[in-house]
């Protein structure tokens, strides 16, 4: 058997060694998702997406891992052009043309299609992106403290819920190193229910045992205090401040109908540039900036 | 209140078993230190977590007879109510962490007190020192080490101040000095007071001066009370022949990106038994995992010669995944095309009876067997065990000293790594200790 190669040493110098306030990176999330998802225009998506990868390289923890999240969003990406491409059948210029007895697949494959999708990726990516952030950006106890006390039970269990993927990862290792080690080699995709079964069980086996171990430390027991809350420095308060002022200036621009749209059906045709909505779009490199 | 707990005719049978967990338990628990005995699947977990109501109100479950804990009514009180008052420590540390750094992992059950923060962070330094972990605060849980993990949940637990602590087999991935910080601190205890109730298959590691102690049997109390008694070394065996190296390692630096020890030579040969033992962190579980071809060293040489290997990680839990025990084992047949039955491995283990059971409803020391009867079935020329005695009851590890010596005597090289030293003593032809960042042979018993 070969040996697996050692791993690479990690890009050092990008990550940042000042954390942000959890609560000044929600209110940033929140700008974001709003961005990518209030319209549809193309240069709006992927100003957003710019800013949302600009925070993660400058201001995550230091020691994580950005290839794995990097990797999930681009193959959701290139998936959600794909699925657009191969099943919108609209628009003018034809590229393709599949045969009409392949269920759901046959049609004209267009231009326009793969235009929409690109358009459907890069929203998806930047909303993806800007979630990563929360996990890869602060720790999720940072999180579970920076919500308020009412909501201390709820911020508790999404600290748990937050390393419940870490903890499928580890253990789809795990198991794969030890199933090999058993004689199993992949074969197909059937096969891999030899590593995915037993991973996701022990995954969801965890679950339970996590529950029960919160219940027995008194979680749910009363009021909740924190060993810590999280300090708001002068850069945690202009990127909250600036992220408030992109999502007012959306809402408003929604609100008036004066945020441009964009659609490529039936013919595709270059996104309109508005000057405002591009400033609020730069404003959100400010995590970045400041950092 | 004379007694911590007490058990009137009570039975519990967790929802969609066909027999009792707990039958018709009679018994007091008194305040000092309570240990509790009995093999693996005898019903001690389940006894356990009925002293912090996780039994039944957790599980669901039927339950019957009376049971009181500190006073209140168990079928009456929710598990969040007695927590305040009663601590639990699970069996396997590594599955109840809620949150991701150690500090904060600790300062979780004072949270939820609602404690002043000034109290918590003093309760967390006090539970750091006195497991002896305060330099691991900052380090992220899924970095550290199996007994360093074990050492954190058993923090976390005196973090929260119970009146009852309860430990299930505390010691099982602890080394030497984490065995007896933790002896220490039950002693500490139970002299001022409080009650400490422990679980555990190698009692002689926690026993102190006027401790109690209850055997369970099937769910029962059990009448014979005798202490188990720690396990003789290994004698020499005469004059044994060990075969050609069957791996060996030269120079060679381990770790994952930052070495952990450096400059192991290391070598087994066929039929001999090498332990691997040291402290908590050391890096035992790289090494075997490096000798096994897991991981490629960071500097040096490995060499194997071509064999068949069987390797039992550390969670050995990951790799049942088939309905039935039986199907479990002949799996690993059909994966490395071995002609042979299963039943001889599962006899060995004494599995014959759970073999049509799922792995995953057996409790943790029988899963252990299924998994090490899975990994060992056939004749492996190289066996990399990973802390094979978590969880063994002391019939299990005696099954296992016969396999593996089976296994040594028909050929096979066996690097044992495991932070159970008096087991290391029974198994080894020789017991090399990991410290410091350095390998060095502790003894050798054989000729």
């Amino acid at each position: 058997m070969s040996l697996p190669r050692a791993r690479p040493p990690r890009l050092p110098g990008l990550q940042s060694s000042e954390p942000v306030n959890p609560r000044a990176l929600a209110i940033w999330v929140a700008a974001v998702l709003l961005l990518s998802l209030a319209s549809e225009d193309p240069v709006f998506r992927i100003l957003t997406l710019g800013a949302a990868l600009s925070v993660l390289l400058t201001r995550r923890r230091s020691g994580v891992r950005l290839r794995p999240a990097l990797v999930a969003v681009a193959l959701a990406s290139v998936l959600t052009v794909l699925l657009n491409f191969l099943l919108s059948h609209s628009g003018s210029t034809v590229l393709l043309e599949l045969p009409g007895w392949l269920p759901a697949l046959g049609g004209q494959l267009t231009l326009e299609g793969a235009a929409y999708g690109a358009d459907l990726a890069l929203g998806l990516a930047a909303c993806f992106a800007a979630g990563i952030c929360l996990s890869l950006v602060v720790e999720p106890y940072q999180l579970v403290d920076s919500l308020p006390g009412p909501l201390s039970r709820t911020a508790a269990a999404l600290g748990a819920a937050m390393t419940l993927v870490p903890r499928l990862g580890h253990s789809f290792l795990s198991v794969r190193e030890a199933q090999q080690m058993r004689g199993w080699r992949a074969k197909g995709i059937r096969s891999w229910a030899a590593v995915v079964v037993p991973a996701v069980l022990t995954t969801i086996e965890g679950s339970v045992l996590l529950a029960e171990a919160m219940e027995a430390r008194a979680f749910g027991s009363g009021r909740r205090s924190a060993l810590a809350t999280a300090r708001w420095s002068v850069a945690d308060h202009l990127i909250a401040a600036t992220s408030l002022l992109t999502i007012c200036g959306f809402v408003a621009g929604l609100a008036t109908g004066q945020l441009p749209g964009w659609q490529p059906y039936p013919l595709l045709s270059a996104p309109a540039l508005s000057w405002w909505p591009s400033l609020c779009c730069l404003l959100l490199f400010a995590p970045a900036v400041l950092g | 209140m004379s007694a911590v707990a007490e058990f009137q005719e009570f039975s519990f049978r967790y929802p969609e078993a066909d027999q009792d967990s707990l039958h018709l338990i009679n018994l007091q628990l008194g305040w000092g230190l309570t240990l509790v005995t009995g093999p693996s699947g005898s019903g001690k977990s389940t006894l356990l977590r009925s002293l912090n109501g996780l039994v039944p109100h957790f599980h669901g479950g039927r339950a019957s007879g009376g049971a009181w804990v500190l006073g209140h009514d168990l079928r009456r009180t929710s598990t969040r109510q007695l927590a305040r008052e009663v601590a639990l420590v699970f069996q396997e540390p590594e599955t109840q962490f809620v949150l991701a750094t150690v500090e904060r992992e600790v300062a979780f059950g004072p949270e939820n007190l609602g404690l002043p923060q000034a109290e918590i962070r003093q309760r967390v330094a006090s539970a750091l020192g006195g497991m002896g972990i305060q330099e691991l605060g900052s380090r992220r849980i899924a970095n550290l080490s199996g007994g360093q993990r074990q050492r954190v949940a058993l923090a976390a637990a005196l973090a929260m101040r119970p009146r009852l602590l309860v430990l299930d087999e505390p010691t099982s991935q602890l080394d030497g000095e984490g065995a007896e910080a933790l002896r220490r601190q039950c002693q500490e205890l139970a002299d001022s007071g409080l009650a400490v109730v422990i679980a555990e298959h190698r009692p002689w590691r926690v026993d102190a001066v006027g401790s109690a102690s209850v055997q369970l049997r099937r769910g029962s109390v059990a009448q014979d009370e005798s202490r188990l008694q720690r396990p003789v070394p290994k004698s020499p065996r005469p004059g044994p022949a060990f075969g050609p190296l069957r791996w060996e390692l030269s120079q060679v630096s381990i770790g994952h990106e930052q070495p952990v020890a450096v400059g192991i030579d290391l070598g087994c040969r066929q039929g001999e038994v090498l332990c691997l033992t040291g402290p908590n962190g050391s890096g035992k579980s790289t090494l075997l995992r490096t000798a096994a071809g897991l991981l490629r060293p960071l500097s040096g040489s490995v060499s194997r010669l071509p064999g068949r290997i069987a390797y039992l990680p550390q969670e050995p839990g990951g790799v049942l995944h088939q309905a039935t025990l039986l199907d479990e084992v002949r799996q690993t047949c059909r994966w490395l095309k071995l002609d042979c039955s299963p039943w001889p491995i599962l006899e060995d283990f004494q599995l014959t009876q759970l073999a049509t059971a799922d792995p995953r409803d057996l409790s943790t020391g029988q899963r252990q067997r299924a998994a090490l009867a899975a990994v060992l079935v056939g004749e492996p020329e190289l066996v990399f065990l990973d802390e094979p005695t978590r969880g063994a009851d002391p019939a299990s590890r005696q099954q296992l000293l016969q396999v593996v010596g089976r296994l040594a005597r028909g050929g096979s090289a066996v690097l044992v790594a495991t932070s159970d030293t008096e087991f290391a003593g029974q198994i080894g032809d020789s017991v090399h200790e990991l410290a410091g960042g350095s390998l060095r042979r502790r003894a050798e018993v054989a000729a």
